[in-house]
């Protein structure tokens, strides 16, 4: 268990956050600058907040109240700093038993094999820092942070200092071994794919405070305003106004068209009639109309819309599509009114390359309504 | 010819560099990780040594130490007499010298990445511990270098020496002193040998410096 309440003041920037997680891995999500790494460096001692206590498992590492504030030195946390910080002039095996220091020789050097036998590192123990590729430099940063068997790991940004490609497969290994060491742990990015791959628990900051603490799924399906859909980088976060809005169903008034959404039975929401309301819907989930199966059947197709293509991308597999609306008026996003996504089959199916004018529906359970 | 000035260069010059060592890594470590009121006053006063003519600095410093002074006066109380000794001689050559220990070391400390000293912390390292297992063994060629500079400039010293030591021969008579008796009385050749002398040790030293720098660690 983590529990953390936190006020650090500086002139021009104030972290004020309040979560906690029973969960093994927090991610701590938001834009840079939101306060991320400073709550990491409070967790682990290496600033002390003005106010606020911290929590993790039994132990208070620190009260303001109660005047208590533990040295990093008795917080026992891993802490893999971004990019890593290994120390230059040790070689791996070095740093890797840097924090046994405490231990029987013999005892420092059988915890270092365990772990550099656990991470893979074998062969490397008398490389330093410097000629090791990135992924081995990330390993051997957990190595030294887990060698301590820390009360909880902390995270940062432990993807941002590789290229691309070896993102991806060191994000994968990086979930493998936060769950086979099964260290509770706190992971910050600003990459919202990277914090639903690697946490359970999701924490979205900004601007210094906590917008939204959910598990991952309920982030991703429920973000709680228009603020954290903008932050997870929704595509076609519009708004409208309520039409009508009872516990089922919110009808919403957009471009001259009146959309109807589910309205979550979990969250009911319902605003009075006539205010704004922010909503999004995923550009994978609307439907181009066949032009070859007949008319369109409302019963079966609801929220019908009609479009032009105004520009495209190909991403390999899928294709965006940017339509707008043939209702008269501003379109609602820049040049455009909606973002689709297609698979490329569907793409060449279609012949979309020709055809630039479709009919859309969008299941009613596909547009969510975000509370103001 | 008489080689007793050398020796006692060589002894000054060690004894003062150890000592500058000795204060000057930890006020450059304070200058380079903390900030506290009087800092750049601090700062300031750790140059002011550099700038200043070295007789003005001795005249102050025999002021202080001289038997009138209030510390000449504490250690006379102690039995022991500074001004005009060897050591007044090594006194002079610390003060000389040990804004560059400080300097060079201060800019040493500071390249050190502080990600790696907190690092060093979280893996459970007291603050001694973090120094001599990670600030000193990244920074160690600056404070060498700033070492071998105040050797430099310790053997080299004249203005202050001359005042607070005298120029006793056989008694404080140090190697740049003897030169410039030497020619004085016109004995070209003694001062032409210890000269060579002189060039030969820092010559030998600054090559052996820039030997060491091309080591890593």
């Amino acid at each position: 268990m983590v529990a953390v309440e936190l006020v650090k003041r500086y002139p021009g920037f104030t972290l004020d956050v309040r979560w906690r997680a029973e969960t093994s891995v927090v991610g701590l999500f938001g834009p840079s600058g939101a306060g991320k790494t400073l709550t990491l460096q409070c967790l682990a001692g290496l600033i002390r907040p003005d106010a606020g206590r911290i929590v993790v498992g039994e132990r208070v590492f620190f009260d303001a109240a109660a005047g208590i504030d533990l040295p990093p030195q008795q917080r026992r946390i891993g802490y893999v700093f971004q990019g890593y910080a290994l120390f230059p002039h040790l070689t791996v095996e070095e740093n890797i038993g840097f924090g046994l220091s405490d231990r029987s020789r013999g005892e420092r050097a059988r915890r270092s094999a365990e772990v550099i036998e656990r991470l893979g590192l074998g062969g490397f123990e008398r490389r330093y820092p410097r000629e090791l590729s990135g992924g081995q430099r990330q390993r051997v940063a957990l190595g030294r942070a887990l060698a301590i068997d820390p009360a909880l790991l902390l995270l940062d940004e432990p993807l941002s200092a590789l290229d691309a490609p070896l993102r991806r497969t060191l994000r994968d290994e990086l979930r493998e071994t936060l769950t086979g060491w099964s260290t509770p742990a706190v992971v910050v990015t600003h990459d919202f794919t990277e914090a639903y791959r690697l946490a359970d628990r999701i924490v979205v900051y900004e601007s210094g405070r906590v917008i939204q603490s959910a598990p991952r799924a309920e982030l991703l399906w429920q973000p709680a305003s228009e603020t954290v859909a903008r932050i997870m980088s929704l595509k076609n976060v519009l708004r409208g106004t309520v039409v009508k809005a009872t516990p089922d169903r919110i009808q919403i008034s957009w471009r001259g068209q009146t959309l109807e959404a589910v309205n979550s039975p979990t969250r009911s929401y319902l605003p009075p009639p006539m205010s704004p309301i922010a909503f999004f819907i995923r550009p994978e989930y609307v439907r181009l109309i066949r032009k070859d199966r007949g008319a369109p059947d409302p019963q079966h197709h609801m929220n019908l819309l009609s479009g032009r293509l105004v520009s495209e991308a190909d991403f390999g597999t899928v294709w965006t599509l940017r339509l707008r609306l043939d209702a008269p008026g501003e379109p609602a996003q820049g040049a455009f009114d909606l973002e689709v996504e297609v698979p490329h089959l569907v793409y060449e199916i279609l012949e979309i390359e020709r055809d630039r004018h479709w009919q859309l529906s969008i299941h009613r359970g596909s547009i969510h309504v975000l509370p103001a | 010819m008489d080689l007793f000035p050398v020796w006692l260069s060589l002894r000054v010059a060690l004894t003062a560099t150890a000592l500058t060592l000795l204060i000057g890594i930890p006020v450059a470590l304070l200058l380079a990780r903390r900030r506290f009121p009087g800092r750049n006053v601090l700062e300031a006063a750790v140059v002011l040594p550099l700038v200043l003519p070295p007789t003005v600095l001795g005249y102050y410093l025999l002021l202080v130490i001289g038997n009138r002074g209030p510390v000449g006066r504490a250690l006379a109380a102690l039995g022991v007499e500074l001004a005009f000794t060897w050591g007044a001689a090594v006194l002079a050559a610390c003060v000389g010298s040990i804004a560059l220990v400080i300097k060079s070391a201060q800019a040493g400390f500071e390249s050190v990445d502080r990600q790696l000293e907190q690092a060093a912390r979280t893996l459970g390292r007291s603050e001694w511990s973090v120094f001599w297992s990670v600030t000193l063994p990244l920074a160690w060629r600056s404070v060498l270098a700033g070492g071998v500079l105040a050797f430099c400039r310790a053997l080299g010293e004249f203005g202050i020496t001359l005042m607070v030591a005298g120029n006793i021969p056989g008694r404080t008579q140090t190697l740049p002193l003897a030169i410039y008796d030497r020619v004085q009385a016109a004995q070209m050749d003694e001062a032409n040998a210890l000269a060579l002398i002189a060039v030969a040790a820092v010559v030998v030293l600054l090559f052996g410096l820039s030997r060491l720098a091309r080591l890593r660690y």
